[in-house]
């Protein structure tokens, strides 16, 4: 039986919804992210970007002078020794950070355990978001680039994977904290890519680049025994860290400017240890969702194992039963054996995408799942079916339709995780960073001349000078 | 003056005791007045009793007065009027006046016409409050002035005590200490109750941190994301932004992380700061553990928790080298503790990706408690994929049976054949209990990599789950598990048999798996390679 009427994205209640987040509070569920409030903006903005492409006839939700004062709130993050902080919580007044260490000559640099990797690729990405046609090339106006790929370098660690914060303990030294996560592998390749550039070793504005090789071979070190990719070598493995895996790699050759988030990347291709394997198991993250059954009488609904929605078929027959795939909802999972979650699809989806297989996905049997169940009578998208949406879950919904090129969406790019458009601003505003650094470069190398050729008959730096040159 | 003070001398309390004692002139208003309601009402009626003949006057002027009234009357009021005018009276006079002053018991001071109580914290005149009602406030203000003295006795017993200039008897105590937290919070509520001062949470109250001033957050116009969190929460942050950028290292900041994390456990930054307070101090790692414990059960979905703990152990495991004993109780009071949490969600990512951790670092590997551990959890839940997982890394990763640094896909020849023999005959052991879970079929896969065998080693084994492919040897087709159509696809074509490869594809797409006919036809298109 063909379903009469297949469900449809309703973009103007998915606006509400978004506007409803920029405009006010969000409730006190959100505490938990009060630490990362970075990525919450960039959900909104994201989400209010992918639903009003360029040319739509919507009025912007946002006008250009709160644009700016958006910019100059993303800007207030910025931490003196590079990259940005996840919340203002985390930003301090700057007396904070004055602090000279005399006997070492170097700033103190305790505090730049504030500014988190994450929190930094969030900031850039709204900086671009907030930014229009007409002004793309000063979207990064104000980020401090070298300041903040250095930190970004000193991120890295020796087995080649990237944690989120620095931060000195006591007896230890620096710490590069949190834990095994591949995003933050991810996170790092995309900064790097977003700000790099193409600058020549010698060049004004180079800055020495992390070790690509050891990321590289640290990450294709993650893949499993069932093909998939874990946080380490000894995890089970999981979409969101493919995802992160797979990005990562094609962002470290991704060309600079005009490429798609599928380009040829040559790391990835020729050093991967079994391409079958990772599409295997991608592609099995698939699943044909079926109704649970209606809670037996005296069972709270609620309770959790009703709404566990990774239900096993009666047998292998009855998924082969119907010829008719116009009702078939799929949904994904992150892990083998685990439920659907509307996030899955984008991790999975993204992953497939960036590797151009996009026919790997049933498409139409997954929009439809989210479509039909995921989606939320007041917009957004909920993590499981009959939940509350969240921005989380709401944003990579759209995001993935977006990369599968649903009517009406602006389109995304799978690596970069924001419109195409967004995309060509980036390439834009990092263009014009790269300059502005050549050009102080060239400043900075004059101050610095003239400085040594003055103290070269007084002999010595004074110490307020090693600390400006050693404290970045 | 004399005759002032003689005059004062004279008991003249407005009558607001009617005690016989005292008796109220004869034409005074003899009647008592009904029961105070309010205060003001109350004040009123001593007001009135401080003026015997004033309601009369006003109504109807001295005149209506009888005379001897009057005469009292014209008596007190001279008398009251006579500092004023400096008039130097004969002796005589003098007598004769206050002697019928005396004689008149008038009060010599009536109480103002007019007095306000001021208003309460809601805004109500407080002279509108029932007498009952204004005592108990009276009471409590009473308390309040009371605690407030004490109070700054402390604060200025301890400011001697720091700037060293004690006196004799200066201590301070811990009992005194919260002594003084208990009198703050009572002060805090009687000044809420009082005059509606909302109490600042525990800090603004808390003697201990009386020396922090607060680093409120602060940020410009146009932020996004804000969140409506608690009061208490925006004043513990104040207060934790204070000591971090003190970097203080106290058991009261110590204490403060543990507030914050009760409230918000996914705040990164405060976990760090607790490490860094608790390597600062050196305090005992066992005694964290133990505390982490509750933390995490109260709070599953959180990972922080497991980066702390992975932090503590690190920090830890120095100390137990030289001690084989105390490491082997700490990995089994650890795996008690896994068991537990896992006891809530089995297939918890932080909990198995600590768990591998702790796996490498106190070399679990051939420990058999560990792989019993893992069998229990598949036992109780054949399609756990986490678990399965875990036995491969526990299988194939011991450093005393594999290379080291082999990658989980390829083969490692350092793999004994009885464990690669062991590990396929478990896999299909847990394939039969339920066909077509995909976890075991995938570790079936991986066991014959590593062991560096052919896939083609199960076919028969494969075939089992799959007959009369398309109708190919007579029979009905039937497929218990497409995992086993998939295998034997590769296994297939591994043979050369490009054709039976293709056929077990197509069927895939066709009838088996129809949702993933784009994966079946992408391999379909790999075997034309």
């Amino acid at each position: 039986m063909a379903d009469p009427e297949p469900p449809t994205l309703d973009i103007d209640r998915h606006l509400k919804y978004w506007k409803m987040c920029l405009r006010s509070p969000l409730p006190g569920a959100y505490l938990s992210n009060e630490g990362n409030r970075m990525a919450l903006a960039y959900f909104i903005l994201n989400s209010i970007t992918i639903l009003t492409p360029s040319g739509s006839e919507r009025t912007p939700l946002i006008p250009p002078e709160e644009k700016r004062q958006i910019r100059e709130w993303i800007l207030f993050h910025q931490h003196p020794g590079g990259g940005f902080s996840g919340t203002s919580s985390l930003v301090f007044p700057l007396y904070v950070y004055d602090e000279w260490d005399s006997e070492a000559g170097k700033r103190s640099l305790e505090h730049s355990g504030l500014a988190n990797i994450a929190a930094t690729l969030f900031a850039l990405q709204l900086l671009a978001l907030l930014s229009d046609e007409d002004n793309a090339e000063d979207a990064f106006k104000g980020v401090d680039r070298p300041k903040l790929l250095r930190w970004l370098k000193r991120l890295q660690r020796e087995d080649g994977s990237f944690g989120e914060v620095l931060r000195l303990l006591p007896g230890k030294g620096w710490f590069i904290a949190g834990g095994n996560d591949m995003r933050y592998c991810y996170v790092a390749t995309a900064i790097r890519w977003m700000l790099r550039g193409d600058v020549k070793e010698g060049e004004p504005g180079w800055v020495e680049d992390f070790d690509t090789e050891s990321l590289a071979g640290y990450i294709l070190k993650t893949q499993t025994y069932d093909g998939g990719f874990a946080g380490s070598s000894s995890e089970e493995p999981h979409a969101g860290y493919a995802y992160c895996a797979i990005s990562a790699l094609t962002l470290l050759d991704r060309p600079s400017e005009n490429a798609p988030a599928h380009h040829p990347s040559a790391t990835l291709r020729s050093h991967i240890r079994s391409m079958p394997g990772l599409l295997h198991w991608l592609a099995s993250r698939q699943f044909v969702y079926l109704e649970p059954p209606p809670p037996p009488p005296g069972q709270d609904p609620d309770e959790e194992d009703y709404q566990v929605n990774f239900l096993l078929p009666a047998s292998v027959a009855s998924l082969a039963l119907s010829e008719d795939d116009s009702q078939t909802y799929v949904g994904l999972n992150g892990r083998c054996n685990k439920c659907a979650d509307t996030c899955y699809y984008w991790w999975v989806g993204g992953a497939l995408a960036s590797l151009g297989r996009e026919e790997l996905i049933a498409r139409e049997p997954a929009r439809r799942f989210l479509l039909g169940k995921m989606q939320h009578r007041i917009g957004g998208f909920a993590k499981n079916p009959g939940n509350p949406p969240d921005v989380y879950h709401a944003c990579f919904g759209l995001a993935i339709l977006g990369v599968m090129g649903e009517e009406g969406l602006n389109r995304v790019d799978s690596s970069l995780a924001v419109p195409v458009e967004t995309v060509r601003k980036i390439e834009r505003a990092r263009r014009r960073l790269v300059e502005g650094d050549k050009g102080e470069g060239k400043a900075a190398r004059l101050a610095s001349d003239a400085v040594s050729m003055g103290l070269g008959s007084v002999g010595g730096r004074p110490s307020w000078l090693v600390g400006v040159e050693g404290g970045a | 003056m004399p005759l002032q003070g003689k005059a004062a001398q004279k008991p003249k309390t407005p009558s607001t005791d009617a005690s016989p004692s005292n008796p109220l002139p004869a034409t005074a208003p003899t009647a008592q007045p009904a029961p105070a309601i309010t205060v003001a009402e109350r004040t009123q009626q001593r007001t009135d009793e401080s003026r015997p003949f004033e309601a009369v006057r006003r109504k109807s002027g001295l005149a209506a007065l009888p005379d001897e009234d009057r005469a009292a009357w014209y008596a007190c009021h001279f008398a009251r009027s006579l500092p004023a005018k400096r008039t130097r009276l004969p002796p005589k006079f003098q007598r004769e006046l206050w002697r019928a002053v005396n004689d008149a018991g008038l009060p010599l001071r009536p109480l103002p016409r007019t007095y306000s109580w001021g208003i309460d914290r809601s805004g109500q005149d407080v002279g509108r409050y029932p007498t009952p009602r204004f005592d108990e406030r009276f009471a409590k203000r009473t308390r309040l002035t009371e605690l407030v003295l004490q109070s700054k006795a402390f604060r200025e017993r301890r400011d001697r005590l720091r700037s060293g200039s004690a006196e004799a008897g200066d201590i301070i105590t811990d009992s005194d200490i919260q002594e003084e937290r208990l009198r703050r919070s009572e002060m805090a509520k009687l000044k809420s109750e009082l005059y509606g001062v909302v109490p600042e949470g525990g800090f603004a109250t808390d003697p201990e941190w009386d020396d922090v001033l607060p680093l409120p957050v602060e940020e410009p116009e146009g932020a996004l994301a804000t969140i409506s969190y608690p009061a208490e929460y925006a004043t513990a942050i104040s207060y934790l932004r204070a000591v971090m950028a003190n970097k203080e290292y106290s058991a009261r900041s110590l204490r403060l992380t543990e507030t914050i994390i009760d409230m918000n456990p996914a705040h990164y930054t405060v976990w760090l700061y607790r490490a860094s307070i608790l390597l600062a101090m050196a305090l005992p790692i066992p005694a964290e553990l133990a505390w982490l414990n509750a933390v995490a059960l109260e709070h599953l979905k959180n990972y922080q928790i497991w980066h702390h703990r992975h932090l503590l152990i690190d920090q830890h495991h120095p100390t137990l080298a030289s001690d084989p004993a105390a490491a082997a109780a700490l990995a089994a009071s650890e795996r008690d503790f896994l068991a537990q949490i896992l006891a809530h969600d089995t297939k918890n990512y932080h909990v198995w990706s600590y768990r591998s951790y702790l796996v490498a670092k106190l070399n679990l590997f051939a420990d058999p408690a560990e792989l019993r551990a893992v069998d229990v959890l598949i036992d109780d839940d054949v399609r756990n994929n986490s678990a399965w997982s875990h036995r491969f890394f526990l299988v194939f990763s011991d450093p005393a049976a594999s290379t080291p640094g082999a990658h989980a896909t390829e083969h490692d020849p350092a793999v004994p054949q009885a464990t690669v023999d062991r590990e396929v005959a478990y896999a299909q052991e847990k394939i039969a209990l339920a066909p077509q879970n995909q976890s075991p079929w995938n570790y079936l896969r991986g066991v014959l990599v590593k062991g560096g065998r052919e896939l083609a080693s199960v076919e028969g084994f494969a075939e089992g789950f799959v007959t009369g492919l398309e109708g190919k040897s007579g029979g009905k087709e039937d497929v218990r598990s497409t995992h086993a159509l998939d295998l034997l696809a590769e296994i297939y074509a591994e043979k050369g048999d490009r054709e039976r490869a293709d056929l077990c594809l197509r069927r895939l797409g066709e009838k088996w798996d129809r949702i993933r006919v784009g994966y079946w036809e992408w391999r379909r298109k790999c075997l034309e390679v």
